[in-house]
């Protein structure tokens, strides 16, 4: 009697402990809602119309979705870049660095072998982008393992190099004929193509929902990661020692575990996601490169990779959050006259209840208590 | 711990965006739209719109003067006008997108980064009317107007005054050394075309000239345009042409601080930088609002120039010198007479300014 009742409570407990999970991150963005409302109405502005406009134009038609998708595309990689450092206790702040050496390597790569059929080309292109971006994190990752060196100011650090040997190369040595300072444009072969783009005018005749405007196949290439990382992270051996590590260094040093090894096996991987996000927008958004091609992706996934508590497959709805208040941004503007930069006040407070949320957990459980007592 | 650094982190990142925010809405009011609540005069309302580059508006530069040229437009014209803001460049096609959909024409698209987005876009709508500011157009596209402006131009007759004034003593910030200075944003064609004909325009007047160049590599980091401006000044330049975007707002700092004399670019800036008026010698001005109104005009008139790049000099008062302000009374005539007869050359053809060093 009295051990059904232990089994019956665990699973409740389990339950809960799930709920508050999904729960939390849910809680915070509705509150910063509800305050960014509150800030819309208080600058002059009507919220309501202000997130119809913000729905219609990040969920609202088919092309609206795919408009989301494309700007989570990078935004779910660069936040699964985050997370996993952040799983074994690492911050890689340089993931915008790896991106851009990503996106060289694909770019290079595609115009150099551009005869290749496009089944070679476009895996040969993810994985140069990705070793790549583990290149970039390589020698933070050997700073910090050997001499200590902190990885936030190695791999900040590393993101100018990267960013500047980049505008250095479309200004000079890669840029194509004109005025723009820009690459060739990458082979048909090395291009991610639009999800619509698959299917036959009378298959999107019938079904509108394929018609995604400018959602391409990077979206795929995203989950598929965010999967292998959640995979990787819960069942082996690497991931283990990662996530050990990340808990307790010390424990995982005195247990057998190399931590200066992990370290950099981490930092590699999580730049190898950061470059993978590089490659998808070269090949599926612009199929060339130039020095701007990255608004911030690299440091929006650190805000995608803590509300997603760090975990692989939270970063794809708190990818596709971030990527619905940027797309949605423009019809706001044009459709409610509210300034886009409202946008970047929701995505603040979202992150500021994300911290803020032990009040929430906090509240949860003093209900539960309540609950709990109430019940006894 | 691992828990506390990542909330610490949090706390941080929002901080962060909340300061980017604030400068950025204390200066504009972009998309109030009086003209849109006056009854249409006309039976056929335009409606002109610009697309702003990712620089937004309140870069003192290009975005902010386009917007200037399409307010002027609704206040003369009576046109409807909308500016939508981009935030990354994959908003560049969303924006136009919208706008075209909802029946604006022209549209403008503000900066050479939009180029490949107008030449995709414009097919798709050959009924609407665009504008490419600072973009060339090479095939031509039927229902595109590319608004270039030869900078060259307004530059030599800035490496003018600089030229000349470094040689003179009218203000205790020139030095008896005969060397002045370009910072430039980015190495690319259309700013080197500031440099080309900055250069031109000193040694035409003061052949043995020193003119030292540096290279920001952007057009945003105002910390870098500070630290080219002091080590220009190190090597003795007394007068500093910045072609750099908000870096130049660096260099006007390191001129204050070491003593020397700045240039402006784009705008009229001593209106548009407050407090800069002791270093401001003059300004180049690149009349974007013109350019833009102009185009608004042509549409409204039915002679839109669809499938030309126009190039606006200094004859079509696409580009000019901004007055001298404060040191209008300091400045010798001697100068100002030389820049009158440079303008003089440039519009008769007497000279021809390079476009490239």
């Amino acid at each position: 009697m009295n051990e059904k009742r232990e089994q019956s409570v665990l699973v409740q407990r389990s339950w809960m402990v799930a709920a508050q999970k999904i729960g939390a991150p849910l809680i915070s963005a509705a509150l910063a809602v509800v305050v960014g409302s509150f800030i819309i109405w208080a600058s002059g502005y009507d919220p309501r119309a202000a997130f119809i406009a913000l729905w219609e134009g990040s969920f609202g038609s088919p092309k609206a979705i795919g408009d989301t998708l494309l700007k989570a595309t990078p935004l779910i990689l660069t936040g699964l870049a985050v997370a996993y450092g952040f799983r074994a206790g690492l911050f890689n702040i340089g993931a915008e660095g790896q991106l851009f050496l990503g996106g060289l390597a694909a770019t290079w790569l595609g115009l150099s072998l551009a005869g290749l059929p496009w089944f070679l080309l476009i895996p040969l292109m993810l994985l140069a982008s990705m070793l790549a971006g583990a290149a970039w994190a390589f020698v933070p990752a050997i700073l910090k393992a050997r001499i200590g060196a902190h990885e936030v100011i190695t791999t900040m650090m590393f993101t100018y190099i990267g960013r500047y040997l980049v505008s250095y190369l479309v200004i000079g040595p890669l840029k194509a004929p004109g005025q723009i300072p820009q690459t060739a444009e990458l082979p048909g072969a090395g291009q991610l193509s639009r999800i619509q783009a698959l299917f036959s005018e009378a298959t999107l005749a019938s079904f509108e929902f394929l018609k995604l405007g400018r959602g391409h196949l990077g979206i795929v290439v995203a989950v598929i990661a965010a999967v292998l990382v959640w995979f990787v992270l819960k069942h082996t051996t690497l991931g283990y020692e990662n996530r050990a590590v990340g808990f307790n260094p010390w424990a995982s040093q005195t247990a057998g575990i190399s931590v200066q090894s992990t370290t950099v096996k981490a930092l590699c991987i999580s730049g190898g996601l950061a470059g993978l996000a590089g490659s998808t927008e070269v090949m599926g958004v612009h199929h060339r490169l130039f020095d701007q091609f990255s608004s911030g992706f690299g440091f929006t996934g650190i805000a995608v990779a803590l509300l997603a508590k760090n975990h692989p497959i939270g970063v794809i709805p708190a990818a596709l959050l971030f990527g619905a208040l940027a797309a949605g941004a423009g019809r706001m503007q044009f459709q409610a006259d509210v300034p886009q930069k409202i946008v970047l006040i929701i995505q603040a407070l979202v992150i500021f209840f994300v911290a803020a949320e032990e009040i929430v957990l906090w509240l949860i459980r003093r209900r539960q208590k309540e609950a709990v007592s109430h019940a006894g | 711990m691992k828990g506390k650094k990542s909330k610490v982190l949090a706390v941080l990142l929002a901080l962060m965006l909340v300061v980017a925010f604030v400068p950025a809405c204390a200066q504009e009011e972009p998309t109030d739209d009086p003209g849109a609540d006056q009854p249409a005069e006309e039976e056929v309302t335009i409606k002109a719109a610009m697309v702003t580059d990712v620089g937004g508006l309140g870069d003192k530069s290009f975005n902010d003067l386009s917007y200037e040229g399409l307010k002027r437009a609704q206040e003369e014209l009576g046109v409807e006008i909308e500016v939508l803001e981009s935030k990354e460049i994959t908003d560049y096609e969303s924006n136009i997108d919208q706008l075209a959909t909802a029946g604006f024409s022209p549209i403008f698209a503000v900066g050479f980064l939009m180029t490949d987005t107008v030449i995709k876009m414009a097919p798709e709508y050959p009924d609407t009317q665009f504008g490419g500011v600072d973009e060339f157009f090479d095939p031509p596209i039927d229902n595109v107007v590319g608004l270039n402006f030869k900078e060259q131009e307004g530059s030599y007759l800035a490496g003018v005054v600089a030229g000349l004034a470094t040689k003179e003593t009218f203000d205790a910030k020139l030095n008896p050394d005969n060397v002045i200075g370009f910072v430039g944003g980015m190495d690319v064609p259309l700013i080197k075309r500031f440099e080309a004909g900055f250069i031109a325009g000193a040694k035409s007047v003061n052949p043995d000239v020193k003119v030292i160049s540096l290279y920001a590599g952007n057009f945003t980091d105002q910390a870098k345009g500070k630290e080219l401006g002091l080590s220009l000044i190190e090597q003795k330049a007394d007068v500093i042409y910045a072609a750099a975007g908000a870096v130049g707002l660096g260099t006007i700092q390191a001129c204050q601080e070491r003593g020397a004399l700045f240039i402006g670019v784009d705008a009229d800036q001593f209106e548009t930088v407050p407090g800069s008026g002791d270093v401001m010698l003059t300004s180049m001005m690149k009349r974007v609002d013109i350019a833009v109104f102009e185009t608004i005009k042509s549409v409204v008139d039915g002679t839109f120039a669809g499938g030309e790049n126009q190039v606006f000099g200094l004859a079509e008062g696409g580009v000019d010198l901004a007055p001298y302000h404060d040191f209008d009374t300091k400045v010798p005539q001697s100068i100002k007479d030389a820049v009158a007869k440079a303008r003089e050359d440039i519009i008769s053809g007497a000279v021809t300014v390079p476009d490239a060093l």
